[in-house]
C-alpha cells in the first residue's frame, strides 16, 4: 500500500430526505449523559464498511428516503448496504453490498429505497467531518447535526487510485457476505424478558401472538407500536433508572416504545422485554406501517445469535482483508489484529 | 457503615444484580433506606469507572441505581455481577472521597412570570409562599448526583418541606437554562427538549456547550447553588459558559486559552 492518501473532492446533487455523517457511535459517552448514538442498523453500517477495506468504525453517510446523487473528482471504491434501493454508476446499475470501482467525474444514484429505512454508504478511506466525544455520528439535541445537504462538497482522503480488471467492468469478488433478508411481509423480532414481565399478567402471551404495527411517530429514540399492550399493575411510581436499547416500554397510554439508540437515558416506565442484540439492526431499519411480531428466547440464544453475527462480520472481514492485500487495494486494518483481549 | 477500622469487610456488599436484556445489568444496592441507595449507585459508579471492569462498556446513572452495559461476547451476565461484587468489597461502598475535590458552582437565576411558570403550584403543594420556596432553594447547597440526558445536572436535595410532583402533562418543549424541580431534586435544562419537570426559573447562563472540551465544567459530585438575580443582569450574563467559583476568566488568562 504504497500509495499516498489523496484528498478527493465528492459534490452531493440531491441527498435524500435525510442523510447525515454517521458511524458505529460514541463509546464510554452514556456515563456523561449522552446516549451513544450511531447508525440505527449497526450491521449494515459495519459490512458497508468492512466491503471497502475501512475499520468498522470509520465514519460513513446514512441515508434516508428520496434520492442521494453525488459526484467524485478521482476514482473511489464504494459500498451501499441497508435497505433494498436501486444504485447506478453513470446509468449503469450496479450491486448492493459489494464493493463498487467508481471512476471520477461519474454520477452515482441511489434511490427508491424500500422494504428498509436507512442505507448507508461507506467510501474507501475517510471522509473529512468534525467530531463529537469521538464520534462523526449525529446529536442533533446538542447542536451536532451532521446533516449534508445538496450542493454540498465533502472531502474523502483515500489511497485507492482506481481498479482494472482484465475481462470486467466491474471486479466479481464472491465476498461471504451476511445479507439481510428485509422481507416484505411481517418481522419477526426475538425479545427476552423485562423487569416488569411479571407484573403484566398475560404480556407474555400477548406480545409473542399478536402483530404490532410501527406508527409514524417513531423516530431515531424509539419505535412506537400500535398494537395490544397490558399495563403492569401494583408497582407504584418507578424511580428514574437507566434504560437499554431495545427497552419495551409501556408508557401510560395504550402503545408500546421501542427505545433506539438515541433514546433519553434514564425513563421511569415498566419495562416488559428487552429485543435482543441481534435483532436490534432489523429494528433500526423498521419503516411506519412495517408489522412485527415477536418471539421469546432464552438469554443464552440470544448471546448465541449474536455471537454467530459477529463470526460470520470476522469472517467477512478477514475475506476481504486478504483480497484486497492480494490485489493491491488500499486496507486500511493491513496490520490489522484480533482486538486484545484483557489479561 | 460500621466496620471496625483496619478490619475488612466479611461478606460482600448486598448489591442486586438484575439481567436489563442480554448486554446489560441493572444494579441497585440492597437496602431500604433511600439515602443508601442514592449514595451506593454513586459510590458503584466510580468505582466501576475507576476498575472498568472486563466486558463493561459503558454505565447510566439513574437515581438510585446503576445500568450497566457489556459485551455479552466476552462476559455473561453472572460473571460481570461477580467481579463488579468483588470490586465493590475491596474498595468499600462506604468510601466516598472523590477522584478530585469537588468544584463549588454558583449559579445565577432569574424568577420572572415566564421563566417561573410552575412556581405558584410548587408554592402551593408545599404549602409555603413562592418566595419561601425559592429562599429553600437558595438556601440549599445541592451536590450533582448525575448526569442526565444530554448532560444535564441533576441535583439535590432541595431543603423542601416535601416533594414536589411531576407535570401531568410533560412540556414538549422548555427552553434551555430553564431551573426545574421534582421530588427534593432540581436540574437545568441544557438544551431546549421536553419536560415533565416544574419549572421554577431560568439561568441566563450556557450550562453545556460542545464547543467546549469537556462540554460542561461540571461533574458528578460537584456542589451547587442558587442565587436568583434580578432580571437586568439577564443581558449581561446571556451566554456565558458556566465555570466553577474561582475560575479565572479565559479572557483575563491569555495562558488557560484554548487554541480554538
Amino acid at each position: 500500500m504504497g500509495a499516498a492518501e489523496l484528498a478527493v473532492g465528492l459534490k452531493v446533487r440531491e441527498a435524500g430526505w435525510l442523510a447525515t455523517f454517521q458511524d458505529l457511535g460514541r463509546e464510554h459517552s452514556e456515563f456523561m449523559g449522552v446516549p451513544c448514538g450511531g447508525a440505527a442498523d449497526q450491521h449494515s453500517a459495519a459490512v458497508a464498511n468492512i466491503l471497502v477495506g475501512n475499520r468498522r468504525t470509520a465514519t460513513c453517510i446514512e441515508i434516508m428516503g428520496g434520492r442521494f446523487t453525488f459526484t467524485p473528482a478521482a476514482p473511489i471504491l464504494m459500498a451501499l448496504t441497508g435497505a433494498p434501493a436501486d444504485v447506478t454508476v453513470d446509468g449503469q446499475a450496479v450491486s448492493m453490498w459489494e464493493p463498487v470501482c467508481v471512476p471520477g467525474g461519474s454520477r452515482v444514484m441511489i434511490a427508491n429505497a424500500r422494504g428498509g429505512m436507512r442505507n448507508y454508504l461507506a467510501l474507501s478511506g475517510s471522509l473529512v467531518t468534525g467530531r463529537f466525544m469521538g464520534s462523526a455520528a449525529p446529536e442533533a439535541r446538542m447542536g451536532f447535526p451532521q446533516q449534508i445537504t445538496a450542493g454540498q462538497d465533502l472531502e474523502l482522503g483515500t489511497r485507492y487510485r482506481g481498479f482494472e480488471h482484465p475481462y470486467l467492468s466491474q471486479p466479481l469478488f464472491r465476498l461471504p457476505v451476511p445479507v439481510p433478508a428485509f422481507s416484505p411481509g411481517t418481522w419477526s423480532i426475538d425479545i427476552v424478558e423485562g423487569p416488569e414481565t411479571e407484573a403484566a399478567p398475560g404480556i407474555r402471551e400477548l406480545l409473542s401472538s399478536r402483530a404490532y404495527t410501527v406508527t409514524a411517530k417513531s423516530n431515531h429514540v424509539g419505535l412506537r407500536l400500535d398494537g395490544p399492550v397490558i399495563h403492569p399493575e401494583g408497582l407504584g411510581e418507578i424511580v428514574s433508572h437507566g434504560v437499554p436499547i431495545g427497552a419495551f416500554e409501556i408508557p401510560h397510554g395504550d402503545e408500546l416504545i421501542i427505545l433506539g439508540r438515541y433514546r433519553t437515558l434514564t425513563a421511569g416506565y415498566p419495562i416488559v422485554a428487552f429485543a435482543t442484540k441481534a435483532s436490534l439492526p432489523l429494528l433500526g431499519q423498521a419503516r411506519p406501517g412495517q408489522k412485527m411480531t415477536f418471539r421469546w428466547v432464552s438469554q443464552d440464544d440470544a448471546v448465541e445469535r449474536h455471537r454467530e453475527e459477529q463470526r460470520q462480520l470476522q469472517v467477512l472481514e478477514d475475506r476481504v482483508r486478504n483480497l484486497f492485500l492480494a490485489v493491491d487495494l488500499p486496507h486500511a486494518a493491513a496490520s490489522h489484529a484480533p482486538e486484545q483481549t484483557a489479561a | 457503615m460500621s466496620t471496625q477500622p483496619g478490619q475488612p469487610p466479611r461478606r460482600l456488599p448486598d448489591i442486586e444484580a438484575t439481567p436489563f436484556g442480554d448486554s446489560a445489568l441493572m444494579l441497585k444496592v440492597a437496602t431500604a433506606d433511600a439515602e443508601e441507595r442514592q449514595s451506593g449507585s454513586r459510590r458503584l459508579r466510580e468505582i466501576l469507572l475507576d476498575v472498568r471492569p472486563h466486558g463493561l462498556t459503558d454505565v447510566v446513572a439513574g437515581v438510585d441505581s446503576l445500568l450497566v452495559e457489556f459485551d455479552c461476547l466476552a462476559v455473561s451476565h453472572g460473571q460481570l455481577a461477580q467481579t463488579i461484587r468483588l470490586a465493590v468489597a475491596g474498595s468499600g461502598l462506604e468510601h466516598t472521597e472523590p477522584g478530585r475535590a469537588a468544584e463549588l458552582f454558583v449559579i445565577p437565576m432569574v424568577v420572572s412570570d415566564t421563566y417561573s411558570p410552575d412556581l405558584p403550584a410548587v408554592a402551593e403543594e408545599l404549602g409555603i409562599s413562592q418566595e419561601a420556596v425559592l429562599g429553600l432553594l437558595e438556601e440549599s447547597e445541592l451536590s450533582i448526583n448525575l448526569l442526565a440526558s444530554a448532560m444535564a445536572p441533576m441535583m439535590g436535595a432541595v431543603r423542601f418541606p416535601g416533594q414536589v410532583s411531576r407535570c401531568k402533562e410533560p412540556r414538549t418543549n422548555v427552553d434551555s437554562g430553564s431551573v426545574m424541580v421534582a421530588g427534593t431534586s432540581a436540574i437545568i435544562q441544557p438544551f431546549p427538549g421536553p419536560s415533565g419537570w416544574k419549572v421554577i426559573g431560568r439561568t441566563p447562563l450556557t450550562v453545556c456547550d460542545i464547543r467546549e472540551n469537556p462540554a460542561t465544567s461540571y461533574r458528578p459530585g460537584d456542589r451547587v447553588r442558587f442565587r436568583i438575580v434580578p432580571a437586568s443582569e439577564w443581558e449581561h450574563l446571556e451566554g456565558q459558559f458556566l465555570r466553577p467559583e474561582g475560575h479565572q476568566d479565559p479572557m483575563t488568562a491569555p495562558d488557560s486559552r484554548k487554541d480554538h
